[in-house]
């Protein structure tokens, strides 16, 4: 029987957004648009919902005058993205067989 | 990218590895600390060897310009910091590292200016003197002592590995025993060796031991929460 795969992260745009941050101490808005190529809109609603699962920090600031969202995944985020990796494996285990 | 697409395992595993090559690709090191340095101590290696091979002075200590190189180096770490969209935990360690040799060099200096006049000191509060007698005339004149204070040396180097890990792991105990180890170094260049060694005991305790048993305290309570 296999785990259900995390909702929050099976999704194209907070999986990407999480692969991002798990690799990065923390990442500014603008360079998780520009890797992502998501539109500023969607970005914003799916690190959102991340922030409200705990996945992720957010901090908002201003530099030289300009907002500036900077994220960082949390130790919970690591776990859940940890956890996705792990039962993603499964799958493809059993796949392979 | 859009979001709500049904994903199948297969993609999930593109996306997590293309955008982890993504973030990877995107880092390139300057070299500027590298650069920096290697031409101020370099500079300064040349200009002193000139100086004693063909017995010349250029009337100060080139080697200041070690300390004056610490501001350009601040200066680096401050615009990577202001310009960059992303920090890696490699640029991380590297900012820190490069930032707390810059401060140990500064105190290095600090040291070799320092302790000269207070050995003096040292010595004439215990009613001593060096002097240096010239064999053939006889004539007596006094010097200027330089007692290595190895104690301070070392609460350098413990000071190194104590700052670069609290910067790295933004981990306050850490960061706040670095900084009492140089505050203990300075003590330590106008003490005598009898406090050194308190200075050192000192030291130790609240850089390594209190931070050592707050991460057994945490570590002893991630075990217990995965039981």
């Amino acid at each position: 029987m296999f785990k259900e795969l995390d909702p929050i992260l099976h999704s194209q745009l907070r999986l990407a957004v999480m692969s991002l941050l798990i690799t990065v101490q923390e990442a500014d808005f603008s360079f998780i648009k520009e890797k992502t190529n998501a539109t500023a809109g969607n970005l914003s609603v799916q690190i959102q919902k991340l922030k409200e699962a705990g996945y992720v920090e957010v901090e908002k600031k201003f530099s030289n005058n300009y907002p500036l969202t900077t994220c960082k995944i949390t130790p919970k985020g690591i776990e859940a993205f940890d956890a996705y990796v792990k039962t993603l494996q499964e799958y493809l285990n059993t796949g392979k067989k | 990218m859009h979001n709500d697409q049904e994903l199948s395992q297969e993609e999930s595993l593109k996306i997590i590895t293309e955008m982890i090559e993504k973030a990877k690709s995107h880092f390139h090191e300057s070299g500027s600390g590298a650069i920096l340095w290697g031409s101020v101590i370099g500079f300064c290696g040349i200009i002193s060897f000139l100086q004693l091979y063909f017995h010349f002075s250029i009337g100060f200590d080139i080697w200041l310009l070690t300390a004056v190189a610490i501001l350009p180096q601040l200066y680096i770490v401050w615009k990577n910091r202001r310009m960059r969209t992303v920090q890696t935990y490699h640029e991380a360690a590297m900012n820190a590292v490069w930032s707390t040799f810059a401060i140990i060099l500064f105190c290095l200096i600090l040291y070799l200016n320092i302790v000269t006049g207070i050995t003096k000191q040292l010595l004439l509060d215990e009613h001593q003197a060096l002097f240096i007698k010239n064999t053939i005339s006889g004539e007596t004149k006094e010097i200027n002592p330089f007692v290595p204070s190895s104690n301070s040396l070392f609460l350098l180097v413990y000071a190194f590995p104590t700052l670069a890990t609290g910067f790295i792991r933004k981990f306050k105990p850490m960061l706040l025993g670095g900084l009492l180890c140089l505050l203990c170094f300075i003590a330590s260049l106008f003490l005598n060796t009898t406090y050194d060694f308190l200075l050192l005991a000192i030291a130790a305790v609240f850089s390594w031991l209190i931070p050592g048993l707050i991460l057994r305290n945490i570590y002893i309570k991630q075990q217990a929460a995965h039981v």
